[in-house]
């Protein structure tokens, strides 16, 4: 793979992932307890050989910044191994945002060249979870002569709306594709992986001025005949829905998903800002009930919890009980607290005798009808539930939410609680 | 802080840990479901901004070489820090291997010399402890000492084990130190050495120069005693928790006074560090805990893969619990197997064990350590590390299985092997 470059396209918004990516991007989003979303396509992109990697940020890149690092943990920051962060930078007229993915692409053009020896450029996306050797796609590039290959897998019907559609011919050209069509043609989606050749990608930003790949530079790719689908059937989720992101969580839980984090050598930056020193093992009481669950280190556990993903130094109190939720780093779950079908963002406190995820789930969310469903509440970073609330389905408490924002003791199903100024907008 | 030089004395195999010391020195000895013994007074080390670090080392040092790595995990690489591991070398005399504390210190005075400290503190790399050595120095400054050991007070009975220090009353940090004695038969204080040494750099030249070339070994038994007399000795008294693991039995309770939560003994409160790279530790997934999993009382890492049952038990990462087995007050570490319907009990199994379907360790009806908080060395079994435990074989209690047996070598090793009942 040393003729091939790699950009990885992390400046995803999440807009519909609500309070999870209202204070940081998409791929920075946690996943699985120790992970962040980013992982899987940086383990991926390692795994695969891409030895010189260059990743796009824009939206609140901090956290993904602070993360990344160097790129140490998935062997990079070495002599023969770089990774880059490129965050938009000022050219020629006062600010030069990225206005899309392909503009993204085509304002780091000079990174992607300055290996005269590329001749073939992946463009990956920091969303997914997935496990994917990229290898497979460039080798299936180059055995087609394509100068544009997609990675594509089969959707639903009813979902195919979301993607990009194609539809291929017995070679797996690509002959008609339509970007998020109303009435799709077929059922094959495109992932958001790309493979490129140099001089094809070039050629493209000098006849497209378009900004988006799929909306331009793909419409204009398959009329030229040069696109290909590469078909990929291996676990891959978009994550892009609090719902969607809450069932590839629970994936973990079920040995027959295909989802295997450690099969994958799938890495994350395990260090931890906050503390000076490792965190330990995690303890489990004697008055404890785990059952198929995900329980990371530093966590002390005197409760039940079930069904659930639980992330680094978690404390469960005596009496509380955790079932189908996910729980981030270092938040506490005070006594007899009762948690069903709840997304706990990092730091949280929940007050002894809270009740989340009670009643029925047949009210959507009031200001965000969008975001949640099948039953799921979640409490922003940073906020503390007072003790004995009792709060419904589809509830949305806001980041950094203190106990005085609470005004009674019982939040209704649907109901959002919490006044921190933040864009949730879509 | 002020220059300071630190020699971690990590090399020694210790007998009576019997195959667990088999191919690591002490100090590279697993403890905690996660830590080697060494992390701790690293971790004191870097928490006490003491920077550099030179760490003689002689007994099969791969391990712990392989655990210390750079020194970045205590943040002693970089540019004002400096971590060393420093093997026996041949010199002058036709065998240069350490012959104890002293020794080892005296054949690295190059080493030393080079450092140019002001002061050495000289530590034993195989005590579980949290201490500030900031106070143990200033304690020395205001003394104007020339050298200091530190103490802790013990109970009589147990003091004969010990070397004991007669020191000067009055004040509460310490006092002059006016006798000391190697393990005496027959005590006359409760003043334990902790083996921890803070000498001025002229001093140590001083009675390097002296006694480098006589029959001066270590520095409880020959040198001590010897210099208290003719430099400001001071000792300093020490009243945090202090564990020790110099045989099975304290090994194993120390380990499990980890589960006692209001021990004073908490890495997570010292923010102990470890080598997260060694083993690959830092790229384990969390613990996974199956439906029919049932987990008591113990303590669980990323990577752990539990199934079975699991009370009063320490599991390191990557620790496999197979489904309807049982593992009771044991501690099971790095990357050991427990497969289907084995069962343990008052076992310490070392890394990269496989204990195969079937097989019985220990005695399965004894009551629980946490009931009585009595234990025997002859009721710990002990099996040494890639040893694969036979299927439906019987391990009885205090045996010790040797490390690196195969089912075929097994059974010459005359461990009393059950009917095949599968």
């Amino acid at each position: 793979m040393n003729k091939t470059a790699g950009l990885l396209l992390a400046g995803g918004v999440g807009s519909r992932l609500g309070v999870l990516a209202s204070l940081r991007t998409k791929p920075a989003v946690p996943f699985g307890g120790i992970y962040r979303i980013i992982d899987f396509a940086l383990s991926n992109a390692a795994n695969s050989g891409i030895d010189h990697l260059g990743i796009l940020t824009q939206y609140k890149p901090l956290s993904l910044m602070d993360h990344i690092g160097v790129g140490k943990d998935w062997g990079y920051g070495s002599r023969l191994r770089s990774l880059k962060i490129l965050p938009p930078r000022t050219g020629e007229k006062d600010s030069d945002w990225y206005k899309g993915t392909a503009d993204a692409v085509r304002q780091n053009m000079e990174y992607v060249t300055q290996n005269p020896d590329c001749d073939t450029l992946v463009i990956l996306s920091g969303d997914h979870i997935y496990q994917m050797d990229y290898r497979e796609i460039v080798a299936f590039h180059k055995a087609r002569g394509a100068k544009l290959t997609l990675a594509t897998r089969e959707v639903a019907i009813e979902d195919a709306h979301h993607f990009g559609i194609a539809k291929v011919n017995s070679e797996n050209k690509i002959v008609e594709w339509a970007e998020k069509p109303r009435k799709p043609k077929s059922t094959l989606a495109s992932m958001g992986i790309y493979v490129f050749s140099i001089d094809f990608i070039k050629e493209a930003f000098r006849e497209i001025k378009g900004t988006d790949f799929g909306m331009d530079i793909i419409p204009w790719a398959c009329e030229l005949g040069h696109a290909y689908a590469f078909p990929f059937s291996g676990y891959w989720r978009d994550v892009g829905t609090l719902k969607s992101y809450w069932s590839a969580n629970i994936d973990l839980l079920d040995a027959n998903s295909g989802l295997h984090l450690e099969d994958w050598k799938i890495y994350t930056n395990s260090r931890d800002d906050t503390r000076l020193g490792d965190r330990p093992p995690s303890f489990v009481g004697r008055d404890c009930e785990v059952k198929n669950s995900v329980v990371s280190q530093g966590c002390e556990i005197n409760g039940c919890i079930e069904n659930s993903i639980i992330s680094p130094g978690v404390t469960v109190q005596h009496g509380a009980s955790i079932k189908n939720s996910i729980i981030m780093d270092a938040c506490t779950i005070g006594a007899d607290a009762q948690l069903d079908r709840v997304i706990l963002d990092k730091n949280v406190t929940i007050g002894d005798g809270v009740s989340i995820g009670e009643g029925t789930d047949d009210v959507l969310n009031r200001e965000y009808p969008d975001f949640l469903e099948s039953g799921i509440s979640i409490v922003g970073k940073g906020s503390h539930v007072p003790g004995k609330c009792r709060i419904g389905k589809h509830c949305i408490i806001k980041p950094f939410t203190p106990t005085s924002s609470f005004q009674s003791n019982t939040i209704e199903g649907g109901e959002t609680v919490g006044a921190v100024p933040h864009e949730y907008s879509t | 802080m002020e220059n300071i030089l630190a020699m971690i004395l990590a090399g020694g195999r210790v007998n009576q840990l019997d195959v667990l010391t088999e191919n690591r020195p002490k100090s590279a000895l697993p403890f905690g479901g996660l830590y080697r013994v060494i992390d701790f007074p690293l971790s004191n080390l870097m928490y006490s901004g003491i920077r550099r670090i030179g760490i003689p080392s002689q007994y099969r040092p791969f391990s712990l070489m392989n655990h210390i790595g750079d020194g970045s995990a205590w943040d002693m690489s970089g540019r004002n820090s400096s971590l060393h591991i420093l093997p026996p070398f041949k010199g002058h005399r036709p065998s240069d291997w350490y012959q104890g504390s002293a020794d080892a210190i005296f054949q690295n005075m190059d080493y030393i010399k080079n450092m140019r400290p002001e002061k050495v503190l000289i530590l034993s790399g195989d005590h579980i402890y949290n201490m500030d050595y900031t106070r143990l120095v200033k304690f020395h400054n205001e003394a104007d000492a020339e050298v200091t050991v530190a103490f802790k007070e013990v109970p009589f009975d147990q003091a004969t084990r010990f070397g004991l220090g007669e020191i000067q009353a009055g004040k509460r940090e310490g006092g002059r130190l006016l006798s000391y004695a190697e393990k005496p038969d027959y005590p006359t204080g409760t003043n334990a050495s902790l083996t921890i040494y803070l000498f001025n750099f002229e001093t140590l030249l001083s009675i390097y120069e002296e006694f480098a070339n006589g029959r001066t070994f270590d520095f409880g038994k020959d040198l001590i005693p010897e210099i208290l007399d003719r430099y400001r000795t001071y000792g300093y008294k020490f009243d945090g928790y202090w564990g020790y693991t110099n045989s099975i039995v304290e090994y194993y309770r120390t380990n499990m006074s980890l589960l006692q939560r209001d021990s004073e003994l908490a890495p997570d409160k010292w923010q102990v560090k470890t080598n997260l790279r060694n083993r690959n530790l830092a790229d384990r997934e969390p613990a996974i805990i199956g439906k029919q999993a049932r987990i008591k009382n113990s303590l669980i890492y990323n990577g752990c893969k539990i199934y079975g049952s699991v009370e009063n038990s320490i599991l390191f990462p990557g620790s496999y619990v197979g489904p309807d087995s049982q593992v009771r007050d044991s501690i099971i570490m790095f990357d050991s197997r427990v497969q289907e319907k084995a069962r343990i009990n008052q076992a310490i199994v070392d890394a990269d064990v496989r204990v195969e379907t079937g097989a019985s360790i220990g005695s399965q009806d004894s009551t629980s350590f946490f009931e009585t908080e009595d234990i025997h060395e002859d009721g710990i079994v002990l099996v040494g590390q890639r040893t694969v435990v036979p299927a439906f074989s019987a391990i009885a209690p205090g045996k010790k299985v040797q490390p690196n047996l195969l089912n075929g070598s097994f059974a010459m090793h005359n461990y009393e092997i059950k009917e095949f009942i599968g």
